[in-house]
């Protein structure tokens, strides 16, 4: 009992120190001096690990989400187009854009609660193409394929402002989602998940549920899609569409669906290939290393990226068990012989 | 009117393509319950395949059409055996493991042949007049091979064994499965069917239109609209929202002032009947 609690108390600390040591070295990056160019790439990062665990978040409820990005666009062009327009600053229409992709993700998910699984998952990737053809359309406001210029900037020219804002927002947003998803409202979108019959027949009502989930991470995507729109200032309907949605949906499984932290290790492993290899081989072979771990993932790590020292202990300990199994069969067959 | 005839045509031939393409993609989607969205991607390579052999080493385009499917069909069968079957319907693995596929295809493409666009000559060459419209001849080829082997297809799922086989797994697998039906071969069979169809239309289509290493990703669009136009689980479907999602390609683009409300009046209608049928026109109920 004694050992127990302190074994608990103990990995507490190391979570907690864990923590700690992260934090420091992701504020203190910017002042070790690394190039502009990896700032710049961390920032994505950051906003992406929103986006992904957001995307973890709605599938909470049972709803795998294809047209992630296509609320990250309502975010991105609300924001831009409000503040471009009527000349608010961004601090206004940031939140501005969050909302009206909160309230579009609730509307959009009152139609889509009545279909499940499968169908759910088709009718949202096409909510994706939906909003980017609806964007085209009026290309006057927004600039279509050509894309959008002009928008208002967050802070200055400088980027190391908006690595700490990026920061600061990543690790706000994971806490309200890390304490969302452990209260009961999460635990009613688990039930959900798992069976909704058996959730409805406990009193739940399952349709409102989901609706609710799918909002709430319809909130995050479209924070960071405004987030994003006053960062890189130039925005284009292309980043928007159907593929990125799928890269955001590929992030959450290589880290792992069923871990908080699977979406965070998958977004920073997969996004960080491309800096880190662009010096090592040429530009055009990267895919190639992308998609080998996506293979190594899916044929080595069922439980994705985050289940990587469970996997490697239990392949330990099938190599030993082989290992005495083999030899015992020698020391059983020397037997007779001596 | 004559417009309207160049249209009509044009309607036809886009149904017959996207019918094929999507086919491919139902069948997965309802035999094996899975999402390839390497199907465009399969597109794409089955084209460059027959590009390759009929420009660089200059054999008929006819045979290295010929050619080409059988490599597909070999490569579908590849697929279903080391990509999809070790993940046994799980849907979203196999989504990542058609990225994966996508990466593969599209990148050794870029690396091998480059990336720019180029045209694989017509099949055969020439127009006819149709009194002051004229259409070309390989339009018409295509036009007619399509309705071939459409009527083909029709045949073989609804009267052969095989095809009684896929639509039994389509509808539940297990049954199936307890009724004695190798499920696997089934797939297997569905897939090498699947990349031969894509295989065939990309050919055709970068004939008419032009041929580059993204020309699948719209292409996978148009078969996702038409799937879920018609709905999950329905092979007979597939011709109904086929045609529409063409005729609405071919006629919208050319009638409305701006061509970029064409696509969204499209998604548009298809909204509009998912609101009122979340099943798709033809769907059923899949758990």
């Amino acid at each position: 009992m004694l050992k127990n609690r302190f074994l608990a108390d103990k990995r507490k600390i190391t979570k907690a120190a864990i923590y700690a040591f992260l934090l420091i070295i992701l504020l203190l990056l910017p002042k070790l001096g690394i190039s502009i160019y990896y700032v710049h790439i961390l920032i994505g990062v950051f906003l992406y690990i929103i986006m992904t665990s957001s995307l973890r978040l709605i599938n909470l409820s049972g709803q795998v989400s294809l047209g992630h990005a296509g609320l990250m666009c309502v975010g991105a062009y609300t924001s831009a187009i409000i503040s471009k327009n009527l000349d608010w600053t961004p601090w206004l229409t940031i939140p501005i854009g969050a909302l009206v992709t909160f309230i579009i993700a609730f509307l959009v998910a009152i139609p889509f609660s009545r279909l499940r699984g499968l169908y759910f998952t088709m009718v949202s990737l096409f909510f994706g193409m939906a909003v980017l053809a609806i964007n085209e359309v009026f290309e006057k406001i927004t600039g279509g394929q050509s894309g959008m210029v002009g928008i208002q900037r967050l802070f200055g020219v400088s980027k190391i402002p908006y690595y700490y804002f990026c920061l600061a927002l990543m690790i706000v947003c994971l806490f309200i989602m890390h304490r969302l998803e452990f209260s009961r409202i999460g635990l009613t979108w688990k039930a959900v998940a798992q069976s909704h019959s058996v959730a409805s027949s406990t009193g739940i009502n399952e349709a409102r549920q989901r609706i609710i989930c799918f909002a709430i991470g319809g909130f995050f995507a479209g924070l960071v899609g405004a987030v994003y729109a006053h960062y890189y200032v130039v925005l284009s309907v292309t980043t928007f569409g159907f593929f990125t949605s799928i890269y955001i949906f590929i992030y959450m499984m290589v880290g792992g669906i069923n871990s908080f932290y699977g979406p965070i290790i998958g977004t920073t492993v997969l996004l960080l290939i491309q800096p880190l290899f662009h010096n090592v081989i040429r530009e055009k072979y990267i895919p190639f290393i992308f998609a080998g771990v996506l293979l190594i993932v899916l044929y080595l790590l069922p439980k994705g990226l985050f289940g990587l020292p469970e996997q490697l202990r239990l392949w330990t300990r099938k190599l030993r068990r082989e290992e005495k199994t083999a030899l015992q069969e020698e020391v059983i067959h020397r037997a007779p012989r001596n | 009117m004559d417009v309207a005839l160049v249209c009509t045509v044009n309607g036809i031939v886009l149904s017959a393509i996207y019918i094929m393409v999507a086919l491919g993609f139902a069948l997965l989607l309802s035999i094996m319950g899975i999402f390839n969205f390497a199907h465009g991607a399969i597109y794409m390579v089955g084209a460059f395949i027959t590009y390759g052999l009929a420009k660089t080493i200059g054999i008929n385009q006819w045979v290295a059409l010929f050619i080409s499917m059988a490599v597909m069909g070999g490569f579908g069968l590849f697929l279903e055996k080391f990509c999809f079957r070790p993940f046994g319907g799980k849907v979203f693995e196999v989504i990542v493991m058609s990225v994966a596929i996508i990466l593969v295809l599209e990148t050794t493409v870029v690396v091998t042949i480059g990336g720019s666009n180029r045209a694989l000559p017509a099949f055969i060459p020439g127009t006819i007049k149709f009194g002051v419209v004229s259409v070309s001849i390989d339009r018409i080829i295509i036009l007619i091979i399509g309705a071939i082997l459409l009527v083909a297809l029709t045949l073989l799922i609804q009267k052969s064994m095989i095809g009684q086989q896929m639509l039994a797994v389509a509808q539940d697998r297990e049954s199936a499965a307890l009724q004695g039906i190798n499920i696997n071969r089934t797939a297997a069979i569905a897939t090498a069917v699947a990349c031969i169809l894509a295989t065939l239309s990309g050919s055709f289509m970068s004939s008419l239109y032009y041929l580059g290493p993204f020309i699948g990703d719209g292409m996978l669009m148009k078969a996702i609209e038409v799937v879920i136009l018609s709905g999950i689980g329905s092979l007979g479907g597939i011709l109904a929202g086929g045609l529409i999602i063409g005729f609405m390609d071919a006629f919208l683009p050319v009638y409305l002032p701006n061509p970029l409300v064409a696509q969204a009046i499209t998604i548009g209608v298809i909204i509009g009947i998912l609101l009122i049928r979340p099943k798709g026109l033809f769907g059923h109920e899949v758990s």
